[in-house]
C-alpha cells in the first residue's frame, strides 16, 4: 500500500541523515520534501502547511534533549508531528452496540459493512446487519450475498422504500444480536434531503458509533465532506477503504483531522477478511519504515491459532521446505505476504520484488508439489536432483519446470529471511539512523 | 463542478495582474536619459523571449522606445506560488500542477507587453491557453457512433466504486434518447449484487441486457452480447465490467482478455471527479495496460473543484467525454473543454 509515500518520506529523511551539518538549510530542504510527499498523498493543503510550519519552528527553536543528536531530534519531531496529524486510534469495544455507516457514493460502505460484521464475529460477538440502502439497485442482493458467505444475519426489505421504516423493522427483528451494523445509501454533503435522512437514522438507531467510510483515493474534498458529515451526525471514527490500490489515503487522514476522531479500520482487499485495525503509532512507523510489530502479532494470533506455526522459526534461520509449507498454509490465512512484510521493521531495506509475486493460486500449486516430496526432501531440499525432480513433477501432475520454480522461490525466501534476522526491535532510533546513514 | 476552481483561478488572475501592474509602475518613474544616450542599441525585441533577466538598461530602453514592458520571473514568483497552492487545493495532482506552473511561467517571463495592452487580457490568454492545452478536445459520442460501423462496441473500465454501472445506465439512456438502439452487457460478474443492479437499471430505461450467472467469465458474457447485437442489428453495445485495481495483475490481464475477445471500438475509462493524486497513477496504468480512448468523470456534483479532470486529461492525453452529475439517469453532461475554460476564465 503506502509504498510511494513511504519511499518519498524515507528519501527525505535519508537526505537529512546524509548531511554533515543539520542547519537551517537542511531543515528547510527536509520540510520542502515532506510537503511534496504529503501533498502528492492528497493530505489537505492547509494541514500540510501547518505541519511543515510546526516541524520547521520546532526543529530550529527547541534545543535537542541531552544525548540526542540534532539529527535524531529532527527525526523525532517529524515522527511526533505526523502522529499528531492523524490523531488517536479509536477504541473498538467488544460489547453490544449499534454502528451506523455513512459515506459518499462508491466509497465501499456495503463491502465494509460485511467486513466489520466479520470482524466482530471473529471476536466472538453475535453480529447482524441491516440494509438501509433503498436507492441503489442490487444493494440488498450485494449485502445479503456477502453476509451469507460469512454466515451473518442480514435484514432487508425490497418492498419498503423508506430507509427509516426498514431500520425500525430491522432493529426489532435482530434485537437478540449483540452488534448491529446499519449500512446506508451513499450520499454527499450537498444532498440536503439525504443528510436529513441520515440525521433521522442516527436518532432512530441511537447509534453507539457513527463511522465515516472514506475512499483512500479521495482528494482535497475529504476535509469538507467530513466536516459536513461531522456536523450532521457527529462522526466518531473513520474507515479508510481501498488501501490495496496505489492511493495513499491522505484525504482520509485529513478527514480524521477534521472530525477530530480516529481511524478505526483500514480496508485493503475485496474479501470479507481484508480489514485491519488501525494504530496511528504503528501506521507512522510503517510509513517511515520502522515496522509495526504490534499489528503483526495481532494478526498472527488471529490467524495461526490452530496451526501453531512459530513466527519466530522463520526469523531463526533454519528454514526448510517444510517450514515454507506451513507458512504457505498460515500465510493464506494471514493475508498477502506484502502486507506482512510491511509490518516488519526493515528500515528502508528493499526486498526483492519477486518475493511478493506468488499469487494464491501459485501457492496452492506449490503445496501440491510439496505434497509429492518425501520427508527427507522436505527437510533437505538440496537432495533434489533431476531424477527426483522428474518423480515429484510426475506425482504432482506438474512439469519439472514448475518444481524448479518452486525451489527457486524457496531459495529467494530463504535469502530474504536471512536478511531479516537481527532487524528486530521496535522504533530504535539509533539503529534506524545508522541504517539510514549506512545506505548512503 | 468547476465553481470552486473558477473562483480560485480568478483570484490567481487578479494576483498575477497585480504583480505585473506593480512591476510596470516602477520603470515609469525612471528618467529617459539612459535610453536616450544610446539610441542605436541593437533591437531588444529579438531575443528577450529566451533571456531570463533583462538588464536595467534594456528594460528602460524597451519601455521608452517600444513602449513595452518586460515581465521578469521575480515579479510573478509570489503570484505563481499562490496559483500553485490554489491548483493543489483544487485536487490538481502535484506533477500536473508543476507542469501548468512551468508553462505559465515560460509564457509570461520575458514577454513584452505594450503599455496600452491590458495586463488582464495577457494573463487570461496565458491561463486559457495553458488550460486548453491540458484539457485537449472533447469527445462527441453521438457523431462517433454515426460515423462508425454498427454495432459500436464500448467497453467501460475503472477502479472499484467509481460508478461504472451507473454511468453505463446513464449513457444507455442518453443514447436511447438520441434514437440509437442500445444493448448492455453485464460484464461485472464478480461483485455481489452487480448483475441485479444493472438489470434493474436496464429494465427502468427499457434496454435489452445480456447476462450470465455471478462468477461467470466476463469475456463470455460480452462475447455473447456482441453476437446478439450483430444478429439483431443493434447500434451500440455498452459493456460494463467489474471494478479492479490497476495493481492486481491477474484482474488486469482478465481485462486484456475481455478486450481481445470483444474487440471494443472504444475503451472508456471511468473515474470520480473527487479523486486526488491517485487519479493520475491509475489513469496512466489503465491507459498502459488496456488503453483508454475517452474518459468519463463521475460524481462531479460533490462540490468538487474539477482538478481530477485536469490531472487525468494531462496525464493520458485522452478527451473527456461526459461528466456524471447526480443520481438520476439524465444527470450526465457531454464535456466541452472550451465551454469549461470559458466558464472558468470568462467574465470577471
Amino acid at each position: 500500500m503506502l509504498d510511494s509515500l513511504s519511499t518519498s518520506l524515507k528519501d527525505a529523511l535519508k537526505k537529512l541523515a546524509g548531511k554533515s551539518v543539520v542547519d537551517r538549510a537542511a531543515v528547510d530542504e527536509l520540510v520542502k520534501d515532506l510537503q511534496r510527499a504529503l501533498l502528492s498523498a492528497d493530505v489537505n493543503v492547509k494541514l500540510v502547511m501547518e505541519l511543515s510550519k510546526a516541524i520547521r519552528t520546532r526543529s530550529l527553536d527547541e534545543p535537542p534533549p541531552k544525548a540526542m543528536s540534532v539529527r535524531e531530534h529532527v527525526l523525532r519531531i517529524v515522527y511526533q508531528e505526523l502522529v499528531r496529524l492523524i490523531w488517536a486510534s479509536t477504541d473498538v469495544k467488544l460489547e453490544p452496540q449499534v454502528i451506523l455507516m455513512a459515506g459518499l457514493q462508491g466509497s465501499g460502505k456495503t463491502t465494509t459493512t460485511a467486513k466489520v460484521a466479520r470482524y466482530f464475529q471473529k471476536k466472538g460477538l453475535k453480529a447482524g446487519v441491516i440494509c438501509a440502502d433503498t436507492f441503489r439497485p442490487g444493494a440488498y442482493d450485494q449485502l445479503s450475498t456477502l453476509c451469507q458467505k460469512i454466515n451473518v444475519p442480514c435484514f432487508g426489505n425490497l418492498q419498503e422504500k423508506d430507509a427509516l421504516a426498514i431500520t425500525r423493522q430491522g432493529l426489532a427483528s435482530l434485537k437478540d444480536l449483540e452488534v448491529l451494523i446499519v449500512d446506508t445509501q451513499g450520499r454527499h454533503a450537498l444532498e440536503a434531503n439525504l443528510i436529513r435522512e441520515i440525521i433521522e437514522l442516527n436518532q432512530l438507531t441511537k447509534a453507539t458509533h457513527r463511522w465515516l467510510v472514506i475512499d483512500a483515493a479521495l482528494g482535497q474534498q475529504a476535509s469538507e465532506q467530513a466536516r459536513r458529515f461531522h456536523e450532521a451526525i457527529d462522526i466518531d471514527g473513520v474507515i479508510i477503504t481501498k488501501m490495496d490500490g496505489t492511493a495513499k489515503g491522505g484525504g482520509a487522514l485529513s478527514a480524521v483531522a477534521e472530525t477530530k476522531s480516529g481511524i478505526v479500520f483500514i480496508g485493503q482487499g475485496e474479501t470479507s477478511e481484508d480489514l485491519e485495525r488501525f494504530d496511528p503509532d504503528g501506521f507512522i512507523s510503517r510509513l517511515l519504515g520502522m515496522g509495526d510489530l504490534r499489528a503483526l502479532v495481532e494478526r498472527a494470533e488471529e490467524a495461526v491459532r490452530a496451526e501453531d506455526v512459530d513466527i519466530n522459526a522463520m526469523m531463526k534461520g533454519k528454514f526448510t521446505l517444510r517450514d515454507m509449507y506451513k507458512q504457505l498454509e498460515a500465510l493464506n490465512k494471514m493475508g498477502p505476504l506484502k502486507q506482512i512484510m510491511n509490518m516488519l521493521p526493515l528500515g528502508n531495506m528493499e526486498l526483492p520484488e519477486g518475493v511478493y509475486d506468488v499469487t494464491s493460486t501459485k501457492m496452492v500449486r506449490y503445496r501440491i508439489i510439496m505434497d509429492s516430496m518425501t520427508n527427507a526432501e522436505l527437510d533437505d531440499p538440496s537432495l533434489i536432483n533431476s531424477s527426483r525432480m522428474q518423480r515429484i513433477a510426475h506425482g504432482a501432475g506438474a512439469t519439472p519446470d514448475e518444481v524448479r520454480e518452486l525451489l527457486k522461490y524457496y531459495k529467494l525466501m530463504q535469502r530474504t529471511i536471512k536478511g531479516l534476522r537481527g532487524a528486530g526491535g521496535k522504533f530504535n532510533m539509533q539503529r534506524l539512523m545508522k541504517r539510514f546513514s549506512g545506505m548512503q | 463542478m468547476f465553481g470552486g476552481l473558477r473562483d480560485r483561478l480568478q483570484a490567481a488572475r487578479t494576483r498575477l495582474s497585480g504583480s505585473i501592474q506593480a512591476a510596470a509602475a516602477r520603470p515609469q518613474e525612471q528618467p529617459d536619459a539612459p535610453a536616450a544616450s544610446r539610441p542605436a542599441a541593437p533591437e531588444p525585441q529579438v531575443v528577450p523571449q529566451l533571456r531570463r533577466t533583462a538588464t536595467f538598461a534594456s528594460k528602460v530602453k524597451t519601455f521608452v522606445i517600444d513602449r513595452e514592458l518586460i515581465i521578469s520571473e521575480n515579479e510573478i514568483a509570489d503570484a505563481l506560488s499562490e496559483l500553485e497552492i490554489m491548483l493543489l487545493e483544487s485536487d490538481v495532482a502535484l506533477p500536473v500542477t508543476d507542469a501548468i506552473i512551468a508553462r505559465i511561467k515560460k509564457d509570461l517571463v520575458g514577454k513584452h507587453r505594450r503599455i496600452g495592452q491590458s495586463v488582464d487580457s495577457l494573463v487570461v490568454q496565458t491561463l486559457r491557453s495553458a488550460l486548453l492545452e491540458v484539457l485537449g478536445k472533447g469527445f462527441d459520442l453521438t457523431s462517433y457512433i454515426r460515423d462508425h460501423g454498427h454495432p459500436v462496441k464500448i467497453l467501460f473500465t475503472g477502479v472499484n466504486g467509481t460508478g461504472k454501472t451507473t454511468t453505463v445506465a446513464k449513457i444507455g439512456d442518453f443514447l436511447k434518447k438520441q434514437g440509437f438502439s442500445v444493448l448492455i452487457g453485464a460484464g461485472d460478474t464478480y461483485r455481489a449484487g452487480a448483475i441485479e443492479q444493472i438489470e434493474v437499471h436496464a429494465a427502468r430505461i427499457g434496454i435489452k441486457i445480456i447476462q450470465h450467472q455471478q462468477g461467470a467469465d466476463p469475456s463470455a458474457v460480452l462475447f455473447d452480447s456482441v453476437q446478439y447485437a450483430v444478429s439483431h442489428k443493434i447500434d451500440v453495445i455498452l459493456a460494463d465490467t467489474a471494478g479492479r485495481f490497476h495493481t492486481k495483475a491477474n484482474l488486469m490481464s482478465q481485462l486484456e482478455k475481455i478486450r481481445r475477445v470483444m474487440k471494443p471500438d472504444l475503451v472508456v475509462y471511468v473515474d470520480e471527479a473527487v479523486a486526488g493524486n491517485d487519479a493520475v497513477v491509475r489513469a496512466a496504468e489503465f491507459d498502459r495496460t488496456v488503453g483508454a480512448d475517452a474518459v468519463v468523470l463521475t460524481k462531479a456534483d460533490m462540490d468538487s473543484r474539477g482538478g481530477a479532470a485536469i490531472s487525468i486529461a494531462h496525464t493520458i492525453g485522452k478527451p473527456l467525454m461526459f461528466l456524471g452529475t447526480g443520481q438520476g439517469y439524465d444527470d450526465i453532461v457531454p464535456f466541452s473543454p472550451e465551454a469549461v475554460v470559458e466558464e472558468l476564465l470568462g467574465d470577471a
